[in-house]
């Protein structure tokens, strides 16, 4: 392999990397909620609904996709490092046995920013980018 | 106790911020639906299998309010037809208050006051609810359906807690106070006093603990759970039966493993029965029994079931004492059961399911005598078919 393959290879390995970058799923939260970034556990602690309020008492109100949905299941697989099917087993054994409570499912993404955005408190996914004064994008650490 | 107090506060102060909201904002309505048909080679098993039945059906709706971040007011309504074990009268199934005294990322602790579903095993919080469990029958070596409501759920209190780091989470509950006992408990404790009238109710509050731990993606899980409980017969007008009592505790080990296309699970039981003062074949008997369960996600939407589990008395595996001390009238095989079960569950949406199951049993352990009564009819190798469909909202 001479420089010019190694060079080319390295262009699309970075390619690559950057286009995955790009379609990963992001975390959003109500413009309301802290600032700072979250660690893996308690984004699931979220997302299993086990974390009942913010850091400055505001409830933590969350929003999903149906469990078949694409972005959801990436998302909860990449992002949270969790299988769809354990959130669901988590979710129903909260909500058939009065513990707990489930996500509000939302169905278009459009829905899913307009949601969180006038959800104080609120959280919740998006394939890529959400442009909305009232939405911040989290990061997940 | 100060401490409380200031929990107590501080969770007034989180219903004044909460109060700028619609009170009624946060209700959530769930529900389901199920029926299922069951045809079995010999034996009636939830209502007449053997000619085809339609007797089990499970229909179940639930609503939850959280009147601040830390109360949440929950409850279900549930009509549960089982051949002749239920008739479908609708009961509350749960109908409880939850506090949360303290939540973080770290911990979480609080109270739950009202009628509780108990927190044993696997399953048994959200044992009539289709969708969350494996098959469309569950264990029944552990789960026992034909004494359901022994291990079903107590009008009491219960303390839970659960702490979380790196390395996973621990939790735990522990409370007590009255079980919901029914008429199955007589038929299953006292087969053979059935025909004489009496109540079987619990003497003192029962006492129940659960402690798990899980790692943080939930891949591995591990728990203990028990409950301990003295039952006692009121013997009616006329009965020839003493006031006797059935002290028991009932004890569940379980492991689970979740992987991307399966999931593994084993459940163990431990429980020590002690008869008193009462007619039954002896007065001391331990129950021991598991399964082994796994299920594999052929498609996410399709998932096929295997699963042995097996009961039987330690101290008479093959039933021979057992159906000599009765003078034969209690068949050996009556004392355990060993199942095969393979299923195959297609999640049609989100709201709709359906299930095909088939079950190899060999011994009739697992049988309610109420369906029963003639022991001699029973049949030691018998089959079961069932499917089921249902809804969910």
């Amino acid at each position: 392999m001479n420089r010019r393959h190694w060079t080319l290879l390295f262009a699309s390995l970075a390619l690559m990397f950057w286009s995955l970058t790009l379609t990963a799923q992001e975390l959003i939260v109500n413009r309301a909620t802290p600032h700072q970034p979250i660690s893996r556990n308690s984004a699931r602690l979220c997302f299993t609904m086990r974390l009942l309020s913010w850091e400055n008492r505001l409830p933590v109100k969350v929003f999903v996709f149906p469990d078949n949905h694409p972005t959801h299941r990436q998302f909860t697989k990449s992002v949270l490092g969790l299988f769809p099917y354990q959130l669901r087993q988590v979710w129903d054994r909260q909500i058939f046995s009065g513990t707990g409570r489930a996500p509000v499912i939302v169905a278009t993404e459009q829905e899913m920013i307009e949601q969180v955005a006038a959800t104080p408190g609120g959280i919740g996914y998006v394939e890529s980018g959400a442009n909305h004064p009232q939405i911040r994008i989290l990061e997940v650490r | 106790m100060h401490r409380l107090l200031v929990a107590f506060f501080l969770m007034l102060g989180g219903f004044d911020a909460w109060a700028e909201d619609s009170f009624w904002d946060g209700l959530q309505v769930h529900g389901f639906a199920s029926q299922a048909v069951i045809k079995t080679s010999d034996n009636r098993f939830f209502g007449d299998s053997p000619d085809t039945s339609f007797a089990f059906t499970e229909i179940g709706i639930n609503a939850s309010l959280p009147v601040s971040p830390q109360i949440l007011l929950a409850g279900q309504l549930l009509s549960r037809r089982a051949g002749d074990l239920y008739d479908g009268a609708p009961a509350l199934d749960y109908g409880l208050a939850d506090l949360t005294f303290a939540s973080s990322v770290e911990q979480r602790w609080g109270v739950r006051l009202g009628r509780i579903k108990n927190p044993l095993g696997l399953y048994n919080e959200t044992r009539d609810v289709p969708f969350t469990h494996p098959g469309i029958f569950l264990p029944q070596v552990v789960y026992f359906d034909k004494i359901r409501n022994q291990l079903l759920s107590t009008d009491g209190l219960m303390l839970y807690g659960e702490w979380r780091g790196d390395q996973g989470a621990i939790s735990f509950t522990a409370g007590g106070g009255q079980s919901v006992v029914d008429e199955n408990a007589k038929w299953t404790y006292l087969p053979l006093s059935y025909r004489f009238e009496g109540e079987f109710k619990q003497k003192d509050p029962a006492a129940l603990f659960s402690l798990w731990y899980a790692t943080p993606n939930e891949r591995f899980k591990f728990g203990l759970s028990g409950m301990a409980l003295e039952l006692q017969l009121h013997p009616g007008p006329g009965s020839p039966l003493n006031a006797g009592t059935v002290e028991l505790f009932y004890g569940i080990a379980s492991l689970q493993y979740n992987a991307e296309d399966w999931t593994l699970s084993a459940e163990y039981v431990y429980e020590p029965i002690e008869w008193r003062n009462i007619l039954f074949p002896y007065t001391k008997a331990t129950v021991e029994s598991y399964y082994l369960q796994g299920t594999y996600r052929l498609r996410p939407e399709l998932e096929a079931l295997l699963r042995y589990e097996a009961y039987a008395n330690p101290d008479d595996r093959d039933g021979t004492k057992t159906s000599a001390i009765t003078g034969g009238l209690i068949p050996p095989f009556n004392t355990f059961s060993k199942i095969w079960t393979t299923g195959l569950r297609w999640d049609i949406n989100q709201q709709w399911m359906m299930r095909a199951e088939y079950q190899r049993h060999h011994g009739t352990f697992i049988l309610s005598a109420r369906e029963n009564p003639d022991f001699s009819e029973l049949q030691e190798d018998w089959n079961l078919f069932a499917i089921q469909a249902a809804f969910r909202f």
